[in-house]
């Protein structure tokens, strides 16, 4: 079942830009004027140092003019910061404009932007959307991130490993507040568009006491303010079809919003052979929709809204017969997260205010007597105050941070269900009759944290980060001081070092865990050390090594109850390497790990369950004029797995009860595949059309995923990806 | 299996697997004992109906059967026997089980037969029989014992049973089982497929009873 996918693109936009320049003698300069998140920037003056000469950037952000070689051009646009750009006789790189309007928020350009915790990475959208393999996704992007294991196909997984961590170990954030799901159900579709996302930070660890309730990662996705120009997108693919609208209201408001819906669902019937046993009384299908309003009140103050909204529904029969409530199978999924910030910033104080609300809808049916349907309200205040100081008592270049947030829900729960798999948990035989996890009833989460920090260079080379963080769970009756540090030593003017350590902390809410109030949260100390080499702009290599120690892991007791007796490690290294040059973007991670579980004390340390000992990611772009040609290379270890040794016939309940060896005893085969893409970019008229094609395992090397048993556990065969993944696709912008 | 078929969906990519209805296949179908529930002091006989790869199905004595739970009640099989203890012994089992008194008390055996390990639970203090197989209708009509079936076309298969309640089960080793877990399901037999064999129908009820029974299947020319 290969997916072809079509992405057309359709883009109106108003504007003209009228071209006036002289030409004094040289060579012709030709580049383009893009914002930090890679939309063009039109209007914007183009000129150089001694010269009256000048353009401006049409409305795709391109300019030309006539400049000798070596001229520093400066390019000037309201509301942007100045941006220069030399002249060297070929192509200009993108001159990438940051906004003055930016406020507290830490907004840097993305090709040199410092990493924000040792062994993180950071990727705009035009990166983002031009990484090979990916089709774009953010959900595919993650996976060539150093530490994140390369889980071909996520089913059920609700989030990224990280790090020899599970999925719920780490967050996923939105404008800085969490979202319960990252993708979509089918498809495995990032539940916001590339088009609507600003930047993604990936902190796989050691990030400092802002971010709270995970002892492994923490991705950062920012959405992106509308363009100034008004304008409406659309696209339409065999996955799915949106619209997108952005532009300006007055001088001082920009808008976005965008809206998705699969398209999948109106192919997948025809794809299905018509003897299954299967009727798709609701396709898999899914929604969601973004929107994004920023408001600039003054010279310090921003406003902003941004709102974030995804759901996923499917039911189906494995029958025929529609009036078989025993073979149902029904999945419904929604959340909806608004968020209103306000940013302030006056010479040395930035405060940043948010508050922030979500609803998040599961309603699970499987046959006609299991079910599990809750809905998880809650609201969120925060407030984040940073001061600047200059030099006190030998210190210099001083921060300080502090922040508090309160986080408070009510959630209910309608459950009657089989016990939950775990991590490491071989999976169990199905029983339709299961209903060993009953729950009926509501219940308050009242959270709170406070964190403070400081940062100041001990001496010009030497800048120290220490910090406390303080989540007191009201549930489970826990206060948990959470001390982190960090020092830089910035070697040279290439080089820098960094030691971090620090105390991590997930509150027991992921899955029945939040059915248990003397469930204790999980707990991790990280150590990590890094050093980071940028030889030249555009280029930086960082390796990493770091060693997690796990305590409190919630594991299942012997009567089937949850315990936080479980203890782990992980001891790890990575290397990145990124170059943003000219033509050229080029991506290497190696990840190397190790990872391993012990469930109860006196048990065996096995290993995790997703413990990638090796994952090699290789990507390079290069574009040239109309064209841009790009490749990846995967090469990763297969997961661990428990092999079934045999089963028992239970004959009262008609099933077969298995038996397994030790847990995560065997390993799947290393996968290998290379990923191809190719943008062809022309003018039609008005319109600017780029077509492309990604196709992923272009050699068509098929590993196995995963292992599946006949009923009795007799037989097994491998469950493999899919041989290849072509995408074609074209988008226009007018 | 569900999740299987998820998987294979959203995958693709998945080897062949014997299907549960498949009859030519070694295991064991079902186990029935008669009856199911029983007064103190009384017996039940122990059946195994096993499925074997490339000959007929049969219904035999087990080859080994021991007690799982109540330890207490060790001896109360005999070969393929059980012998349901006294009320007294009834009600120490209840005290060791935790369960009210007059209770049923369930008999927890491991049976094994032709190599293969099952668990099936005998209930003890009460009575009960197992499920009669009731209006069993196969191409609409009563079947007799062999069965002449036409051959490319969908089959229709019916027995009354609550689905749901009561546990069916289909197999053949002849053509390809749809629902076969539904009182109501069907059968078809391809021309390039076996030509013959058995078609079985197992029926549990909610009280631990059993009953099956196996016809020998050809198709009509």
């Amino acid at each position: 079942m290969s997916s072809n996918s079509v992405i057309v693109c359709l883009a109106a936009l108003a504007a003209t830009a009228a071209v006036a320049y002289a030409q004094p003698a040289g060579v012709t300069a030709v580049g383009r004027v893009i914002d930090i998140a890679g939309a063009p920037i039109a209007g914007a003056r183009v000129g150089f140092e001694g010269s009256t000469a000048h353009t401006t950037t049409d409305r795709t952000g391109w300019f030309t003019l006539s400049a000798p070689v070596g001229t520093t051009l400066v390019i000037e646009h309201d509301g942007d910061e100045v941006g220069l750009a030399v002249v060297t006789g070929g192509p200009i790189d993108d001159v990438v404009l940051r906004s003055l309007d930016a406020g507290g928020e830490t907004i840097e350009m993305v090709g040199e932007k410092p990493v924000e915790a040792p062994g993180g990475a950071a990727l705009d959208r035009a990166e983002l959307q031009r990484m090979p393999g990916t089709g774009g996704d953010v959900v595919q992007t993650l996976r060539v991130m150093p530490g994140v294991t390369n889980v071909e196909v996520p089913i059920g997984l609700t989030g990224v490993p990280i790090r020899g961590s599970s999925p719920q170990d780490s967050r996923i954030l939105v404008d800085g507040f969490e979202i319960p799901i990252l993708f979509h159900g089918i498809a495995f579709r990032s539940v916001l568009p590339a088009e609507t996302i600003r930047s993604l930070d990936y902190l796989p660890g050691g990030f400092d006491v802002s971010y709270g309730r995970a002892t492994s990662g923490v991705v950062a996705i920012t959405t992106r303010a509308g363009d100034e120009r008004r304008s409406v997108q659309g696209e339409l693919s065999v996955l799915d079809g949106g619209l997108l609208a952005q532009g300006s209201a007055g001088k001082r408001t920009r808008y976005l919003a965008a809206i998705r819906r699969s398209t999948i669902d109106l192919v997948l019937p025809s794809l299905l052979p018509s003897d299954l046993d299967l009727t798709l009384t609701t396709v898999p299908n899914y929604y969601d929709a973004q929107l994004r309003i920023d408001h600039r009140l003054d010279d310090r103050w921003r406003l902003w809204l941004s709102g974030l909204g995804a759901t996923d529904t499917a039911e189906l029969y494995t029958t025929k017969d529609t009036d078989q409530r025993t073979k149902r199978f029904y999945a419904h999924t929604a959340f909806a997260r608004l968020t209103a910030g306000a940013s302030y910033h006056d010479g040395s104080w930035t405060a940043n205010l948010a508050l922030s609300g979500v609803v998040t809808r599961y309603d699970f049916a499987q046959g006609a007597e299991q079910k599990l349907q809750g809905t998880l309200p809650n609201v969120t205040p925060r407030i984040e105050v940073i001061r600047t100081l200059g030099t006190v008592a030998g210190l210099t270049n001083i921060e300080i941070h502090g922040g508090a947030e309160a986080q408070v829900g009510r959630y209910s729960a309608d459950i009657a269900t089989g016990t939950e798999d775990r991590e490491g948990e071989a999976p169990k035989a199905w029983d339709p009759h299961d209903m060993s996890t009953t729950y009926h009833g509501e219940f308050w989460v009242p959270d709170f944290a406070q964190w403070a920090a400081t940062s100041a260079n001990l001496e010009a080379k030497i800048r120290a980060t220490v910090g406390v963080r303080a989540d007191e769970l009201a549930r489970t009756g826990e206060v948990l001081l959470q001390p982190r540090g960090q020092l830089e030593f910035k070697v040279s003017p290439q080089w820098i070092a960094r030691i971090s350590s620090g105390a991590y902390r997930r509150p027991p809410e992921y899955q029945s865990e939040l059915l248990q109030d003397k469930l204790d949260s999980e707990r991790a100390s990280q150590h990590i050390a890094s050093v980071q080499w940028d030889p030249r702009e555009g280029t930086r290599v960082q390796g990493s090594a770091y060693y997690t120690d796990r305590t409190h892991l919630i594991t299942h007791e012997m009567d089937g109850s949850l315990g936080n007796q479980g203890r782990g490690t992980t001891v790890g290294g990575e290397l990145l390497a990124t170059h943003r040059a000219g033509p050229w973007f080029a991506w290497l991670s190696y990840t190397y790990a190790h990872s391993q579980r012990v469930d109860h004390p006196g048990d065996d340390s096995r290993l995790f369950s997703y413990d990638q000992p090796h994952n090699l990611n290789a990507a390079a772009s290069w574009k040239r004029g109309r064209w841009q040609l790009g490749g990846r290379f995967q090469l990763h270890s297969g997961l661990p797995y428990t092999p079934a040794t045999g089963a028992v016939f239970d004959n009262d309940r008609n099933l077969y009860v298995p038996t397994y060896g030790e847990p995560n005893s065997a390993r799947a085969p290393l996968h290998h595949q290379l990923d191809l893409r190719v943008d062809y970019s022309w003018r039609w008229g008005p319109t600017a059309l780029t077509a492309f094609l990604d196709v992923q395992n272009v050699y068509m090397n098929t590993s196995p995923i995963t292992y599946a048993y006949s009923y009795d556990y007799t037989q097994s065969t491998t469950v493999t990806s899919l041989p290849i993944v072509p995408t074609i696709g074209l988008r226009g912008i007018l | 299996m569900k999740a299987l078929v998820l998987v294979t969906l959203l995958v693709g990519c998945a080897g062949d697997l014997d299907e549960p209805w498949q009859l030519d296949h070694d295991r064991i179908v079902a186990i029935r004992a008669t009856p199911p529930r029983m007064p103190a002091e009384t017996t039940s006989l122990l059946e195994v109906l096993v499925a074997n790869a490339g000959s007929a199905t049969s219904a035999r004595a087990p080859d080994s059967v021991e007690v799982v739970s109540p330890p207490g009640l060790a001896g109360a099989v005999v070969g393929a026997t059980v012998i349901a203890p006294s009320e007294t012994e009834l009600a120490i089992a209840r005290a060791e089980l935790g369960l009210t008194a007059g209770a049923p008390v369930p008999l927890i055996l491991a049976v094994t037969a032709n190599g293969f390990a099952a668990t099936k639970t005998v209930w003890l203090g009460e009575a009960a029989t197992n499920p009669p197989l009731a209006d069993v209708q196969i191409a609409g009509s009563e079947p007799g014992a062999e069965l002449l079936l036409p051959g490319a076309t969908k089959i229709p298969l019916a027995v009354t049973a609550v689905d749901g309640t009561d546990n069916v089960t289909w197999l053949t080793s002849c053509g390809t089982m749809h629902d076969f877990d539904l009182s109501r399901a069907y059968l078809r037999i391809e021309p390039e497929g076996p030509q013959d064999g058995e078609l079985a129908l197992v029926v549990r009820d909610p009280r631990g009873g059993v009953s099956w029974r196996v016809w020998r299947l050809g198709v009509r020319p």
